[in-house]
């Protein structure tokens, strides 16, 4: 037998459960929204673009991708980081377009290989033309664009 | 639909007798509101470990960065603050619940035989709990901070004979740095809170063991289940503490000093208010008998509240009756000594003026980020540096003056004597007035509203005044300090004496000013000082 001498009351028991429930439930739920959102609310937040310089027309041959090391100094958490991009920037006739030395398949740092005169990854066989498409290989889609303009020569890319 | 699971659950692996052997207790009959103070110190270690939790993903335990991080949880992390906020707060509710606790049992003689052990084990998470705040408050690394642990291993180097190890020990090397931070961090993330849960699951099952200890006089109502009667006590005393916490936690924001600076000599070092009645205690026993403030006084308290279960043995729980009457007596002159010197220790405090702008922040600010400004030129989004309101501080002043006089060096402050240095890209002057500037800004300080004559008033004291005269703390000291020049002096007089001191004076080292600077900056300047009460 429980050692409960108000079994009497059980409808009043039952509130009490409800009531007793309801308040831990509130006092975690105010927990888990503070801490949880802290915890999670960095991982949503993006950076600003930047237009960075990016060198000069007159620096590049006609239909070689050049990979442009470029650095973004950026706040990560409490201290600072500098990031580095990869752009190819390629001149085709009058044209200039950049596009991210990212592969698409897994995130590998892909290269352009001036005998074949193909941008390739070193991880698993992909390969992309110098417009960035897929000519072989795994990854599912072209080279990201990077959106790139020129100022006087100067060329500035938006990363 | 989650019966059945729960069912399956169940015959695996037995949780709900487990559940009903925890609620199913027989109390005393009688047993009421006071019997929620252990609920409510439960509750409030809870806190403190789920928001611990949070806070260890973004703070740094290195000098160089600890106190960036947690001004980074405080001003950009979204909810950093209240997270903060209620770890901060929730370490004093702590203190003072557990303390609450403590009276009590002491009140009820809950702690009499067979419980002796209990009591033990209580005042062992006591001890463990202050050892929680002394650790985390070292952990921002603020002024406070740096500080007050200095305070603190100078204070375990009175200890007799082994003084001197145990400071070494505590600070992990000769002195206050990156491996005393380490260990600190260490104990408060890890050694403590394993103590602590330890000595919890020890107190609780000793109090179920001997059972709670119920009311002085058996009540003679027949007992009552402890679910869910008592629980529903114990809910809303638990909910009234965690509603008050999070207003106190929502409304007032976490304290966060300037950064740690071993070369300020302006700063007075104060400890939490739950240290300050000891603090206090050290002013009344200077020199030799400073061991007495240290350790015997606290070492006498400690050893009463040990010894009170197996002193105190005779029947009779009513703490106003014999014979508990002399314990009541003595818990109660230790409480009202604790008081007191806290109180006194609160009189004694100095006024916190760190919200104070100066005119040499102001200055400095008008300097730093003026469109003119020589900052903003690398310190700008997606520029070489980061902007001046995220910088971090992460060198010494001489540093940084360097820094300005010469931005591009890579090591300023290292060309030899023989070379000329460049010149300089900022006068030291206004240099200081910058550093000063960024200090209050890296603070978290808020900007205060500056008029244009307020403005002239702080560019002419940072680029003349300052020089020979301090203001808020900051400038030289071959002249008087113009902290409160107000309380002595009108704007027409101290017009007056900036004008031509040597008519005023005769004989002094304040040239006259009436030719070199304009009307409108002697009228701002003598303006601003004369408010200065």
């Amino acid at each position: 037998m429980k050692p409960n001498c108000k079994c009497a009351s059980e409808p009043r028991r039952g509130f009490l459960i409800r009531v007793i429930q309801t308040v831990h439930a509130g006092i975690g739920a105010t927990l888990a929204f503070v801490v949880g959102g802290a915890v999670i609310a960095p991982s949503f937040s993006r950076r600003e673009k930047l237009w960075l310089p990016a060198g000069t027309m007159p620096q590049l041959a006609e239909g070689v991708p050049t990979a442009v090391t470029l650095r973004i100094a950026r706040s990560d958490g409490a201290s600072e980081t500098v990031d580095r991009r990869v752009v190819y920037l390629v001149k085709t006739g009058g044209a200039l377009q950049a596009l991210d030395s990212t592969c698409t398949h897994l995130g590998c740092r892909t290269r352009f290989n001036p005998d074949s005169k193909l941008i390739e990854c070193p991880c698993h066989g992909g390969v992309y033309d110098t417009n960035g498409n897929v000519v072989s290989g795994p990854p599912p889609s072209p080279l990201a664009r990077v959106p790139v303009r020129v100022e006087h020569d100067r060329i500035l890319v938006e990363v | 639909m989650t019966g059945p699971l729960l069912d399956w659950l169940d015959s695996r692996t037995g949780y709900r007798a487990l559940v009903r052997r925890a609620l199913d207790e027989e109390l005393p009959g009688g047993t009421g509101w006071p019997f929620t103070t252990g609920s409510v110190v439960t509750l409030l270690v809870g806190c403190q470990f789920i928001t611990g939790v949070g806070l260890t993903m973004y703070y740094v335990p290195a000098p160089s960065l600890a106190y960036d991080s947690v001004r980074f949880i405080m001003r950009d992390l979204p909810l950093g603050w209240i997270l903060r906020g209620l770890h901060y707060w929730g370490a004093s509710f702590l203190v003072v619940a557990t303390v609450v606790h403590l009276l009590r049992v002491f009140l009820l003689g809950s702690y009499k035989a067979p419980r002796e052990v209990t009591w033990l084990s209580g005042l062992a998470m006591l001890l463990v709990i202050l050892g929680f705040s002394l650790s985390g408050y070292l952990l921002p690394w603020d002024q406070k901070a740096y500080w007050a642990t200095t305070v603190t291993i100078n204070i375990a180097r009175s200890t007799p004979l082994l003084g001197s190890y145990v400071a070494d020990v505590l600070r992990g090397g000769p002195e206050l740095g990156a491996l005393t931070l380490g260990r600190w961090y260490s104990a408060h993330v890890f050694l403590l809170p394993a103590t602590l849960v330890t000595l919890i699951v020890a107190h609780i099952a000793l109090m179920r063991k001997h059972g709670i200890s119920g009311p002085i006089e058996p009540a003679a109502a027949p007992g009552e289940a402890f679910f869910p009667w008592h629980v529903m006590r114990d809910t809303v005393m638990m909910a009234a503490v965690f509603a008050s916490l999070f207003t106190v936690a929502a409304l007032v924001p976490a304290h966060l000093d300037a950064i740690a600076n071993p070369s300020d000599a302006n700063y007075i070092p104060r400890p939490e208010w739950y240290f300050l009645s000891l603090f206090q205690l050290l002013k009344y026993f200077p020199g030799p008998l400073e061991p007495v403030a240290t350790m015997v006084v606290p070492g006498v308290v400690i050893g009463f509240l040990i010894l009170l279960p197996f002193v105190d043995r005779a029947d009779g729980r009513h703490p106003f009756r014999a014979p508990r009457r002399v314990f009541t007596t003595m818990v109660v002159a230790i409480g009202l000594g604790v008081l007191a010197l806290t109180g006194l220790g609160v009189a004694d405090s100095p006024p916190d003026d760190g919200d104070d702008w100066g005119l040499l922040p102001i200055a400095g600010w008008q300097i730093a980020t003026d469109e003119a400004s020589p900052c903003t030129r690398c310190h700008a989004p997606g520029a070489p540096a980061a902007p001046l309101a995220q910088t971090r501080i992460t060198r010494d002043e001489e540093w940084l003056l360097s820094h300005m006089a010469d931005p591009v060096a890579l090591a300023p402050g290292v060309r030899s004597e023989q070379e000329p240095a460049p010149r300089p890209m900022m006068s030291r002057f206004k240099a200081q007035a910058v550093v000063s500037y960024l200090r209050r800004e890296h603070a978290g300080r808020a900007h205060p509203v500056i008029d244009e004559a307020g403005k002239t008033a702080a560019l002419t004291y940072a680029e003349t005044c300052v020089a020979c005269h301090k203001l808020g703390g900051e400038g030289g000291t071959m002249g008087p300090d113009l902290t409160h020049v107000g309380t002595r002096r009108k704007a027409a007089g101290i017009k007056a004496v900036i004008e031509d001191a040597p008519e005023m004076y005769g004989e002094t080292a304040m040239p006259r000013f009436k030719d070199r600077l304009t009307p409108a900056q002697i009228d701002a300047l003598a303006n601003y000082l004369a408010a200065r009460k």
